[in-house]
């Protein structure tokens, strides 16, 4: 017998399964495209396209150099930065200044990720804090809504169009018009609102506007065990109590400007978002009854952003509740 | 069919088809036999022979006086050629009983065992102490210790674990299927000695064969007795799983099945001891699994104890390739060997030779809960391993570190390849070794 074998001693387990981060990320990916060929189809490529890769460019390209700058391993390769340029592009407005995608890319990456630590380290969804950055510092910029003449709600805006070439105006979103004169006006503007909200022929953010491709994207994702049910259901109850509550139509609060977006791609982003069950229901609840209140009381139309961002910070606190503990409580009982 | 299970666990290939199909094979007795003297949970034994001595197959050769312990029988005829250090395939190195074959067969039995209904439960338990019979599913607990209710407890349920989780074993699949009104026999007297009013077999759902035999021959026991298909999911044959799958009840931290009126053990151990009922043998055989991706013909072989590895390789017809890493048990939970001079030991229930070894890339964890989902005892594996790692180990205690039983499922699904496990071993380790300290201060 051989006795010049040289074996490798590790503990155990000594097998592993196939799941890989940058394989999660690539499903990821794959399930944001249907909302993006939407996005990018319904608001015009010329309009949309660049926006969109700036943003993920500017991601990649500001991970490359933080990790230079940091003197860290290259972490491009994951896959994460490519995730977070994507969520960010489709979060802006279409026809915003090409200056845009890339400032906000390098808030997101620098300011909101790798100031952290990189990849696992962040507190904040760092596509959220870029497109937060940006919103805070250019609100002009950031909610200028340009679109195709037939999905125009500008008649109602005193301000009117600005027309931009051939059947391009700006023209306020659902939220803005509601915020301004309240649902009834959008209804009469649009009385089919809800279905043309679902299906995403409406102005908005470029893949934030068709609820129906971003389940079709939440459910792949849920197919393949990638992301949970629960956080997203939580957030639409607690954003559907606050809509409640404050007199509002639910289901237009649900299918209108970024929250189906927010609640089955932002919120369950793996990162920031809680690891204890019990903390999810929290965190989904919080974040969709913070969205709820700053579009019914506060200085934005859209709260979706800020009401993620908050319960970000309440991770760590969140991940305290513990689930019952294996032969302790319940079962006890049943002991004789 | 309606299958039992559990929450959490996971999903990994089996790896059986390798040897399910092959029928147990008798491997002649070697020419000397190494059996170290701690094969068991408990204390180590000491020699009840010396150098030079002749001892007779079945003969008792080592005992200590411990409750939890189990004596050592010799597996051949033959001489004593000494004590020494030597391999072991847990402990590194340990004292070891070397005996030589001198070929002459002489056997010393016990008197097979009648009318099992009718014995004491105490002499039972002495019986099956007697006959140094371990839990033969690999963490070796004595099994006089488990059927024994401590004084104000009752057990109301016998579980046989039939479920061989682990990928690549299939030797008590095998026994079931060959065997298994010897295993029934042992079921008897276990069931006897512990004082259980029924029993169940819980089978996982891919050993079909088995499911069928059993649940035919249940039927003839004096007690009644159920045979539970279980879903195939690792880590099915953890005992504090089977008890929640087959009763719905949940063993408290640290505890013992008998703290909610259950005793498992599983097949292989019943088969020992209904043989030893049968035939008068007490435990010196076992049957293992030898497997493996570059292993020239995969067995599933009934081995005397103290058989040494290298002699099994040549059993087996050596290898395809050379092997990368050789794992004692299953590779979810088994113990990477440093050499091929390693003796099977009553906690041996195989062997896996693996050559091509899984390559995957660390990341940093991005928290994505599979480790929380697959784990079967409700932990969050992240969470401890990152205690382990900044050496909090209060933190790491409160958040229940000690209520992990290794099973390698938050390792196994980590798309990062954080050894979860390992990080988890640590500070488990660390906690019991100051916990130890604390009391011997005070």
């Amino acid at each position: 017998m051989d006795e010049e074998l040289k074996l490798v001693i590790t503990s155990s387990p000594h097998l592993r399964d196939e799941t890989t981060v940058p394989w999660i990320m690539r499903q990821v990916v794959l399930a944001l495209l249907p909302t993006t060929i939407w996005g990018v189809y319904f608001f015009g490529v010329s309009t949309t396209l660049l926006t969109i890769l700036l943003s993920v460019g500017s991601t990649i390209g500001f991970e490359a150099l933080s990790c230079k700058i940091f003197k860290r391993p290259l972490s491009v390769t994951d896959g994460s930065a490519v995730v977070t340029g994507l969520l960010l592009g489709l979060s802006l407005p279409p026809y915003a200044p090409f200056w845009l995608p890339i400032v906000g890319g390098g808030a997101a990456i620098f300011l909101g990720k790798e100031m952290f630590g990189g990849l696992g380290q962040n507190v904040f969804n760092p596509a959220l804090v870029g497109r937060a950055v940006l919103l805070v510092s250019w609100p002009k910029a950031m909610s200028t809504w340009w679109v195709n003449t037939p999905f125009d709600f500008s008649t109602l805006a005193e301000s009117g169009a600005a027309s931009l070439g051939v059947g391009m105006v700006t023209t306020p979103t659902p939220l803005g018009i509601v915020r301004m004169y309240g649902y009834n006006a959008l209804h009469q503007v649009d009385p089919h609102i809800l279905w043309h909200l679902f299906l995403g022929q409406v102005p908005g953010c470029i893949g934030e506007v068709s609820t129906l491709l971003l389940l079709v994207g939440f459910l792949y994702l849920w197919w393949r065990g990638i992301v949970h049910w629960d956080i997203p259901l939580f957030y639409f109850i607690g954003l559907s109590l606050i809509a409640i509550l404050g007199g509002q139509s639910a289901l237009f609060y649900i299918l209108s400007g970024g929250a189906v977006m927010g609640a089955c791609f932002m919120a369950t982003d793996y990162v920031t978002s809680p690891i204890s069950s019990k903390g999810r229901y929290l965190f989904g609840l919080g974040a969709g009854a913070i969205a709820g209140v700053i579009r019914l009381l506060g200085a934005y139309p859209e709260g979706v952003i800020f009401g993620i961002l908050t319960m970000n910070a309440l991770v760590p606190f969140l991940d305290r509740l513990l689930p019952r503990r294996f032969g302790v409580g319940k079962s006890e009982a049943k002991v004789r | 069919m309606k299958l039992k299970t559990f929450p959490g666990g996971v999903h990994t290939p089996t790896f059986k088809e390798l040897t399910a199909a092959k029928p147990i094979k008798e491997f002649s007795l070697p020419s000397r036999v190494v059996l170290p003297l701690l094969q068991h949970a408990g204390a180590p034994l000491s020699p009840l022979v010396q150098k030079g001595d002749k001892v007779k197959r079945g003969q008792k050769i080592a005992d200590i006086e411990a409750f939890i312990s189990a004596p050592l029988h010799s597996p051949l005829a033959g001489t004593v050629a000494g004590v020494e250090d030597y391999f072991h395939p847990l402990l590194g190195r340990f004292p070891a009983l070397i005996i030589e074959n001198d070929g002459s067969g002489e056997e010393e039995r016990k008197d097979p065992l009648s009318n099992i209904e009718s014995k004491d439960p105490a002499f039972l338990r002495e019986w099956i102490r007697e006959g140094g019979m371990v839990g033969l599913g690999g963490a070796a607990f004595p099994t006089h210790v488990k059927v024994s209710p401590p004084s104000g407890k009752k057990i109301d349920s016998f579980i046989l674990n039939g479920s061989e989780c682990e990928p690549y074993l299939t030797c008590d699949y095998r026994v079931m299927v060959e065997r298994p009104s010897t295993i029934l026999a042992g079921l008897r007297v276990l069931v006897r000695a512990c004082g259980a009013e029924r029993a169940f077999i819980g089978i996982e759902e891919n050993k079909i064969e088995a499911i069928e035999k059993f649940s035919k021959l249940v039927k003839d026991l004096p007690f009644p007795t159920q045979v539970v298909p279980l879903l195939t999911k690792y880590p099915q044959g953890s005992e504090k799983q089977l008890v929640f799958s087959i009763l719905r009840r949940e063993v408290p931290p640290g505890g013992l099945p008998l703290d909610v009126g259950a005793v498992v053990n599983n097949v292989q151990t019943s088969w020992a001891i209904g043989r030893m009922a049968e035939e008068g043998l007490p435990l010196i055989e076992r049957v293992i699994t030898v497997t493996g991706d570059c292993l020239k013909n995969s067995e599933n072989i009934q081995v005397p104890l103290g058989t040494v590895l290298s002699d099994l390789v040549d059993f087996c017809g050596g290898w395809t390739e050379t092997p990368q890493k050789v794992v004692m048990g299953g590779p979810m939970m088994g113990v990477a060997q440093t050499s091929l001079q390693v003796p099977v030991i009553k906690g041996t229930s195989g062997f896996v030779f693996l050559n091509h070894l899984y390559e995957k890339k660390e990341y940093s964890c991005i928290r994505c809960r599979r480790c929380i989902d697959a784990c079967p005892m409700r932990l969050f594996p992240t969470m401890l391993g990152k205690f382990a790692e900044y050496q909090a180990f209060d933190e790491a205690k409160e958040n229940r570190v000690l209520d992990c039983m290794e099973c390698g499922a938050c390792s196994y699904v980590c798309p990062a390849n954080i050894s979860l496990t390992h990080l988890i071993r640590l500070a488990k380790a660390e906690i019991m070794r100051r916990s130890r300290k604390g009391k011997a201060n005070g």
